[in-house]
């Protein structure tokens, strides 16, 4: 029950049951596709993104917005563990999910930008829930979304400054004391540091 | 000299429309308001009882659990993520473990999967009892609360005895759940099952459940106050449910009968009946009522899953420290306040490399400057709490 197809030998064994779906909505909206767990994620480029989600919503029903968030690829980690794999290139990849209201058919949208000034199109007028989710992403990864209609903060104070889930940022509490975390992998502290007085 | 009546209404609304320039007004309301069910706070913008926009204020308990999430091992973040939505805090823990099980390709023992199915179930049951309780009262009806209150601890009990927490039970292990110590014998090679007689007492305790439901019924549904307040307020058409990504009770109750538990496998709900319950309008009252029934279908599924439940281990043979292949997963799942669900990346490590949470009350909310346009201000309250949400599942 927990598992599924998806190990490429079985995958090219027999093919998943929504890989017929995915191709074609992959075609239809310029991306590539790529089926894992059961979860369909198409890639699309910057400038498709928009035109995407409308064919997704008007031509496949997939007319409920679930999310929409960002993965930070980065090398430079302030904290937490640095990629293992060298390959991956250094970039912010939004994320969004669409999903119908009948048979249960879900799709992850994915697009990389460019690391240091992310940018791409809102989804507001597409889906209108996006609005929260790409001030929440904004905020937090540094995402600039064009023509959205407020992108002001939503969680973090008025004063706040930087990106608190980009990788690059650092979590004051580790700071100042590695423990909690994982503790099985890390050596404990010599001392108590006492670099950040007052954190 | 003699006025007729009509010429000196006349005459009185001139000069108060003159006199009188009426200017919006901008209202705060909250953050600390009963009716928020944490820190929210809104900013309308009123003139007199007219609501014309709603500004919502969020973030006042942002915890952070996404980033911390990324400093954490997978089995630390099941204590976490039980904090947000705490109404319901053992239907938080199933999506993640569950992600993180199809990524580790790992088969969880039926007996595991059935008890984390009754759980859920029972948390969908209390967090819908809260809502039963609280709602009336935010209209003025206090009674529903004991009723729904007193059942709701009953079946606390309950998950306690199984758990240990109430609240927070912590219960999921990657592989299946862990009964409390106090769960008979420890010693090694036997087997802890859960607590003696857990099954018998949550029958009884459903039978209860049902009662309880009836009574709530006959309070609030024929009540003419609370039809006055509810009934055709607040309507979402299923159009714009969607497209700001209600879910849950308020989906249903716009008419869209869609329900997780009967198209995503991440727990065996396909083995038992049960409907799904729609509203018509969309508005204060079917948001009510598809809450209601709800509590009543899942009393049905804990007795079938009762029934069935078989015997076996409680756990899957997993390593002692747990990592989670590379890997990405969206693993969704039906909580008692919608689609909550967790975007798992993983790089192979020991804790995720982004976990993404989407939890339902943030999308919930985030439909309220559109449904709070044109409103009377008596409806805010009304409007909002019957959208039932928790200010832990909105900041996370």
């Amino acid at each position: 029950m927990t598992s599924s197809p998806s190990d490429t030998e079985q995958a090219e064994q027999v093919a998943h049951p929504l890989q017929d779906f995915a191709d074609e909505l992959a075609g239809a909206v310029g991306g590539t596709v790529e089926i894992a767990f059961d979860s369909v994620k198409v890639s699309v480029p910057a400038e498709n993104w928009v035109q995407a989600h409308l064919t997704a919503r008007d031509d496949y029903d997939l007319v409920f917005f679930s999310f929409l968030s960002a993965i930070d690829w980065a090398r430079d980690v302030a904290v937490g563990d640095p990629l293992a794999d060298e390959e991956v290139e250094e970039r912010i990849e939004v994320i969004s999910s669409v999903a119908d209201v009948s048979e249960g058919k879900r799709v992850t949208f994915s697009c990389d930008l460019d690391h240091a000034t992310p940018t791409i199109d809102s989804l507001v007028e597409v889906y209108a829930g996006a609005n929260w989710h790409e001030r929440e992403a904004a905020e937090m990864f540094g995402i600039d979304f064009r023509g959205h209609p407020d992108l002001t903060l939503l969680y973090l104070p008025d004063s706040f400054e930087g990106n608190p889930l980009r990788k690059s940022f650092p979590l004051l509490s580790r700071e100042v004391k590695p423990w909690p975390g994982k503790v099985d992998v890390e050596a404990m502290p010599e001392k108590p540091s006492t670099e950040n007085p007052g954190a | 000299m003699a006025i007729d009546q009509d010429t000196l209404r006349h005459m009185s609304e001139a000069s108060v429309s003159v006199e009188l320039e009426t200017q919006d007004m901008t209202l705060n309301i909250g953050p600390q308001h009963p009716s928020t069910h944490g820190v929210l706070r809104l900013v309308a913008t009123v003139d007199g009882e007219r609501v014309f926009g709603v500004r919502p204020v969020i973030g006042y308990m942002h915890r952070g659990y996404e980033k911390l999430s990324e400093v954490r091992t997978y089995p630390q973040i099941t204590a976490l993520i039980n904090r947000i939505d705490w109404v319901s805090g053992y239907a938080n823990e199933v999506p993640f473990i569950v992600a993180a099980e199809r990524l580790m390709e790992l088969e969880v023992p039926e007996r595991a999967q059935f008890i984390r199915l009754i759980l859920t179930e029972m948390a969908r049951i209390s967090s819908h009892m809260v809502f039963m309780a609280s709602y009336p009262l935010e209209l003025g009806a206090a009674t529903p609360l004991f009723f729904a209150l007193r059942e709701r601890e009953r079946l606390l009990d309950l998950l306690e005895g199984v758990t240990g927490g109430r609240f927070h039970p912590n219960f999921n292990r990657i592989g299946g759940v862990k009964p409390n110590a106090g769960a008979g014998p420890t010693q090694k090679k036997t087997p802890q099952d859960l607590p003696a007689g857990f099954f018998e007492e949550t029958r009884e305790a459903m039978e209860r459940i049902r009662h309880a439901a009836d009574q709530l019924e006959d309070l609030i549904a024929g009540n003419e106050i609370i039809r006055a307040r509810t009934k055709g307020i607040g309507v979402i058409p299923p159009e714009v449910a969607v497209a700001y990504g209600l879910s849950g009770p308020n989906l249903r109750a716009s008419g869209v009968g869609f329900d997780l538990r009967k198209t995503e496998n991440y727990l065996p709900y396909h083995l038992f009946d049960f409907d799904i319950p729609t509203g018509e309008n969309g508005d204060c009252y079917d948001r009510w009522w598809v809450r209601l029934q709800e509590i009543r279908q899942s009393c049905r599924i804990i007795e079938q899953a009762i029934d069935g439940v078989p015997e076996g281990p409680l756990q899957a043979k997993v390593p002692k420290v747990i990592k989670v292949p590379a890997g990405e997963v969206y693993v969704r799942a039906e909580n008692p306040k919608g689609e909550m669900g967790y975007y798992l990346v993983s790089d192979g490590g020991q804790g995720p490399y982004r976990l993404k949470i989407r939890s339902a009350s943030f999308s919930n909310i985030s439909v309220l400057p559109w449904a709070l346009e044109n409103v009377l201000v008596p409806d805010i309250i009304a409007i909002m709490g019957s959208l039932d949400f928790v200010l832990g599942d909105v900041d996370r």
